[in-house]
C-alpha cells in the first residue's frame, strides 16, 4: 500500500506546484522579464504608430528588450518596470489584504488559506504588472470558496466587496483557473495540527493546557505565516504544521518528532547498518513495524529524523520572518506609505495596457472568440465536420491546413451521427 | 489490494509523455512568418514544447503569456474528432492524440451554464479539484485539461469504449454473466470507492451508470461532479446528494453531516442490483423510497440506530418493520453464496455508523470464497455497437443533483429529484 508520502507525490501541489527556492526564483525572474518584454511591445505599438499593424514592426525593439532584462535604453516613451523584489514585496503586501478581506467576508480558514494559495501560485507564471493583483485577490477569495466546496452568489459577494457589476469579479476567474493549471485542491496543515494534538493529548503526561495553549498560538502562525510566504512551495503541510508547532512551544514539536523516529540502532549490530537512502518513509510505516532493524531504521532511524527536523527547522525559520504580528506591519500607514505606495506609483505607469482592466480584457476576448466561431462554425448543431477541430485546436493558418489533411486521412469514424 | 501509486497513469501529459512533447516543438510554426494578422493576442507562439520556462523568453513571441503558451501547446496534443453527445452539463468528443491516431481519448467540453450565473459552475469545480488528484486504475482518468476558444474548459479522459454497468445490467437477453463475474465487478468498484475515501473524498453520485468499462474489461469510476472532500467534524453538507435509488437513509432523513457510510450504501445497492439485474429499491419519490427501504430492509428505529429519530426529515410508515435477517435475502441474492449475502446486508445497515467501510468491504472473506473473480480481460462485454454514443451519454450526464451550496442555499427546490436523463437522447 501506497505511503503518505508516496500519496502526496500524486497531489497536485506536489506535481505542479512544488518548486526549489532557486527554482521559484527562477520561474519569477522570467514572468518578469517576459512581462517586461510584452509591456515594452504593447506599449511602443500603442504610442509610435497610428496606422499600426501589430508585430511586424517592432521586432528589434521587442527582442532588445528582452535580451536585456532593464532596458534603460530602450526608446523615449518606456516606463521604468517593477523588478522581481518589488514584485515580490507587493505579492506579499496584496496576499496580506486578502487575508484581510478574507476576514471581513468571515470565510473559513480552509478558504482563506485556499484563496491565498491560489492567489501566489497565479503570480508565479503572472507578473503584478500585466494582471492587477487588487482585482485578482478578490477574485482568488472568490474561487477559494469554490475550491473549498461551497459555491457563493456572486451578488452576495459583489455586496460585500463593494463591486458594482458581477464581472468586475466574474471576469477574472477564468484567467485565475488557467493561470492554477486547472489544479485547484490545495492541501492544508490545518488538520495536519488536529492530529498532531490528539497525539499529543494522547500521551497522557503533558499539561493539557499547555497543549491547548500551543494549538491555538499554531493555528494563529498556520493561519497567517504560511500562507503570505513562499512556505506552501517548498514544504509538505505536515512540515509546515511541525515548524508552526514548534514556534508555539518547541518542546511539544520536538516530542513528537522524537517519538516517531523512535528508533535506536541495537548496540551490538556494528556501524556498519547500510542506512537505505530513501525519502519514502513516513509515520505510517512506523506503525505497522517493519521487520528487520535496518528497514527500521531507513524509516524511523536518526538519519530520517535529521532529514524531517532539517526541513522543519529551514520552514521555522521562513514563518519566523512572517509571524502573526506582522499582521499589523503590513497595514501600517507608514510602511504602506515608505515601501508600498512608490511600487504602486510605479506600477501604475508599467501595467499593462491590454490587460490591466480585466473586464474589458474578457469583452475583447470574448468577441474575439465570437468572431472566431462565426468563421468557423465550432457551437453550430452539426459543427462535428472536420474543419471545427481546426477550430478548435489551434488557430494559426498553417495548423489550419495541416489539420485538415490529416483530418481526410484519418477520420476512420465515418461521417456525424 | 489496490496498490495506487505504482500505477503511472498518465495525468498530467507534459510531464508523463515527453515523446508527445518533442514532436509538438518540432511542429514549425509559421506565426512569426505570417504577414500580420488583425487577432495578435490569439496566435499561437512559436514551438515551445519541452524547453525549460527560463530559455523561452527570447523566443517569444511576445503575445501570449507563459500559461496561455502552455495551454496551447495542451491543446495541440490533441484532436478534438466528432461529437459524440450533447447534455446540458458537457458536451462529449472523441478525440485522439495528435501525434498517434489509435491513442484515443474522450475531450469533454463544458458549457457555459446559462441558469448558473456565479462563473464556473460546481460541477466543473468539482469534477476537475477530485479528477486531478485521483489516480487509480479503478478510477476514471484525467488526462490533461485546456481551454478552448476563450473560456470553454475541455477535460480530456481516458476513452472508455464498453459503456458501462447498467448496460451489462439491462441486457438480460443478450448478456450473460456469473457470481465470478459479479465478483470481479464488484472488487473493482470497492476499490475505487476505497481510494476515494482514503483520500478523503466522497464521490456522492455511485450508481451503474456512472461506472464505465475500459477496452480491458477494467470498470472505472466516472461523474465526480457531486464529489466533495470530507467535512471537518460540525461543517454542514448537503442531504440532497446521491441519485434517488442508491441514497441511503440517513441522506434521506436529511443528515446535514455524514460521512463514507453513504457511497457504501449505494456501492451495496449496486452489488443487489448486478445480482437481480433490477434496481431493488427503485422508489419514485423520496416517501416511495423510504417506504421501499422500511420494507425490504427494515424500519430505521432508535433500537436499531440510536439517534435516528433526532434527524430533521425522519418520518417512516407506522407498520414497523424488523430488520430482515440475513435468511431472508439468501432465496433472492443466493447467487453470490452465504458470504457475499453477507457482504451485502453489510453495506445495507441502516445505522451508518455500523455499516461496513469500503476498507472492510476490501478484507471481507467473499472476495476469497469461491468462485474466483473472473479476469477482467474474460467478462463479459456488451452486445452490439453504439458504445461511442453511450460513452459519450455516460460522461455529459448532468449529476444527481441541481446547484446549491454546502450552506442549503437553494437546497430543497429541484436538487437530486430532477436528474437530467432526458439530455442523453
Amino acid at each position: 500500500m501506497a505511503t503518505e508520502d508516496a500519496r502526496y507525490r500524486q497531489s497536485s501541489q506536489y506535481r505542479l506546484w512544488s518548486f526549489s527556492p532557486t527554482q521559484l526564483d527562477a520561474k519569477r525572474e522570467t514572468t518578469n522579464a517576459l512581462a517586461r518584454a510584452m509591456i515594452s511591445e504593447r506599449l511602443l505599438l500603442s504610442s509610435s504608430s497610428s496606422s499600426s499593424l501589430p508585430n511586424s514592426n517592432n521586432p528589434s525593439a521587442a527582442t532588445s528588450n528582452a535580451n536585456t532584462p532593464d532596458p534603460d535604453g530602450g526608446g523615449p516613451s518606456l516606463p521604468e518596470f517593477l523588478t522581481p523584489a518589488e514584485e515580490s514585496l507587493l505579492l506579499t503586501f496584496y496576499t496580506s489584504e486578502l487575508l484581510r478581506a478574507g476576514d471581513h467576508a468571515e470565510m473559513s480558514d480552509e478558504m482563506k488559506a485556499t484563496a491565498a494559495a491560489l492567489f501566489r501560485r497565479f503570480y508565479i507564471t503572472n507578473s503584478i504588472m500585466t494582471y492587477p493583483p487588487q482585482e485578482m485577490s478578490i477574485v482568488a477569495l472568490f474561487f477559494g470558496c469554490k475550491a473549498e466546496g461551497a459555491f457563493p452568489r456572486i451578488t452576495d459577494f459583489m455586496e460585500k466587496f463593494g463591486r458594482e457589476r458581477p464581472e468586475e469579479i466574474l471576469a477574472g476567474e477564468f484567467l485565475l483557473c488557467q493561470g492554477i493549471r486547472f489544479a485547484i485542491d490545495v492541501k492544508h496543515p490545518f488538520r495536519a495540527l488536529r492530529g498532531a494534538v490528539m497525539e499529543l493529548r494522547s500521551f497522557g503526561d503533558i499539561d493539557p493546557s499547555r497543549i491547548d495553549n500551543a494549538e491555538f498560538h499554531a493555528r494563529e502562525i498556520l493561519r497567517f505565516s504560511p500562507l503570505i510566504t513562499d512556505a506552501y512551495f517548498h514544504y509538505t503541510p505536515s512540515q509546515i504544521m511541525m515548524a508552526a508547532l514548534s514556534l508555539a512551544d518547541r518542546g511539544l514539536a520536538e516530542r513528537l518528532i522524537q517519538s516517531t523516529f523512535h528508533y535506536v540502532a541495537p548496540p551490538s549490530s556494528g556501524g556498519d547498518t547500510p542506512m537505505a537512502n530513501n525519502g519514502d518513509a513516513s509515520k505510517e510505516d512506523a506503525t505497522k513495524g517493519s521487520e528487520s532493524s535496518s528497514t527500521q531504521a531507513a524509516i524511523v532511524g536518526t538519519y530520517i529524523r535529521d532529514k524531517v527536523l532539517g526541513a522543519i527547522e529551514a520552514c521555522r525559520d521562513m514563518l519566523s520572518k512572517e509571524l502573526p504580528e506582522r499582521r499589523e506591519h503590513w497595514t501600517s500607514k507608514a510602511v504602506i506609505k515608505s515601501q508600498i505606495q512608490p511600487i504602486r506609483k510605479k506600477l501604475r505607469k508599467c501595467c499593462d495596457p491590454d490587460r490591466s482592466n480585466l473586464v474589458e480584457l474578457q469583452r475583447r476576448r470574448r468577441e474575439q472568440a465570437l468572431r472566431k466561431a462565426d468563421s468557423e462554425d465550432e457551437d453550430n448543431p452539426d459543427g462535428d465536420r472536420a474543419e471545427m477541430d481546426a477550430a478548435v485546436f489551434g488557430g494559426d493558418l498553417a495548423q489550419n491546413n495541416n489539420t485538415k489533411r490529416r483530418k481526410v486521412v484519418e477520420d476512420p469514424f465515418g461521417g456525424p451521427l | 489490494m489496490a496498490v495506487s501509486p505504482l500505477i503511472a497513469y498518465p495525468t498530467d501529459a507534459r510531464v508523463s509523455s515527453p515523446l508527445k512533447q518533442r514532436q509538438v516543438s518540432t511542429v514549425p510554426s509559421s506565426s512569426n512568418g505570417t504577414p500580420s494578422l488583425p487577432l495578435p493576442l490569439l496566435l499561437p507562439g512559436p514551438g515551445l514544447g519541452g524547453r525549460p520556462m527560463h530559455q523561452m523568453v527570447p523566443q517569444q513571441s511576445h503575445t501570449l503569456d507563459i500559461v496561455e503558451q502552455m495551454n496551447e501547446e495542451e491543446k495541440r496534443k490533441y484532436v478534438k474528432g466528432k461529437k459524440l453527445g450533447e447534455g446540458t452539463y458537457a458536451n462529449v468528443y472523441l478525440g485522439h492524440a495528435r501525434n498517434n491516431p489509435n491513442e484515443f481519448v474522450a475531450i469533454k467540453k463544458i458549457k457555459v451554464q446559462k441558469e448558473y450565473k456565479d462563473g464556473l459552475a460546481p460541477d466543473a469545480v468539482r469534477e476537475l479539484k477530485h479528477l486531478q488528484e485521483l489516480h487509480h486504475p479503478n478510477i476514471i482518468s484525467l488526462i490533461s485539461v485546456f481551454s478552448s476558444k476563450d473560456q470553454n474548459l475541455n477535460l480530456v479522459l481516458e476513452y472508455l469504449p464498453l459503456g458501462d454497468l447498467e448496460m451489462l445490467i439491462r441486457d438480460v437477453d443478450r448478456v450473460r454473466y456469473g457470481a465470478g463475474d459479479i465478483k470481479a465487478w464488484m472488487g473493482m468498484l470497492t476499490r475505487a470507492v476505497w481510494f476515494c475515501h482514503d483520500n478523503f473524498v466522497l464521490h456522492r453520485d455511485i450508481k451503474p451508470n456512472n461506472l464505465l468499462i475500459a477496452a480491458n474489461g477494467e470498470v472505472k469510476l466516472a461523474d465526480f461532479g457531486l464529489a466533495r472532500s470530507f467535512a471537518d467534524p460540525g461543517r454542514k453538507m448537503t442531504a440532497n446528494v446521491i441519485t434517488r435509488w442508491y441514497r441511503p437513509p440517513e441522506l434521506l432523513f436529511g443528515a446535514r453531516h455524514y460521512s463514507g457510510a453513504v457511497d457504501v450504501w449505494s456501492v451495496g445497492l449496486v452489488f443487489a442490483e448486478l445480482v437481480m439485474r433490477a434496481p431493488f429499491l427503485p422508489g419514485n419519490s423520496e416517501v416511495e423510497q423510504i417506504a421501499l427501504i422500511c420494507k425490504l430492509i427494515g424500519t430505521p428505529t432508535e433500537e436499531n440506530w440510536p439517534g435516528v429519530t433526532q434527524l430533521k426529515e425522519y418520518t417512516v410508515p407506522s407498520d414497523i418493520v424488523p430488520v430482515w435477517p440475513k435468511e431472508a435475502y439468501m432465496g433472492r441474492f443466493g447467487a453470490v453464496g452465504s458470504e457475499g449475502v453477507d457482504l451485502l446486508i453489510r453495506t445495507l445497515v441502516l445505522d451508518p455508523k455500523k455499516r461496513i467501510t469500503a476498507r472492510e468491504m476490501l478484507e471481507h472473506k467473499w472476495w476469497r470464497t469461491d468462485p474466483k473473480p473472473t479476469r477482467k480481460e474474460d467478462l463479459p462485454r456488451k452486445s452490439g455497437g453504439g458504445s461511442a454514443e453511450k460513452a459519450a451519454a455516460d460522461l455529459k450526464r448532468r449529476p444527481g443533483m441541481l446547484d446549491g451550496d454546502e450552506n442549503g442555499n437553494n437546497r430543497g427546490t429541484k436538487v437530486a429529484r430532477k436528474l437530467d436523463f432526458g439530455a442523453a437522447k
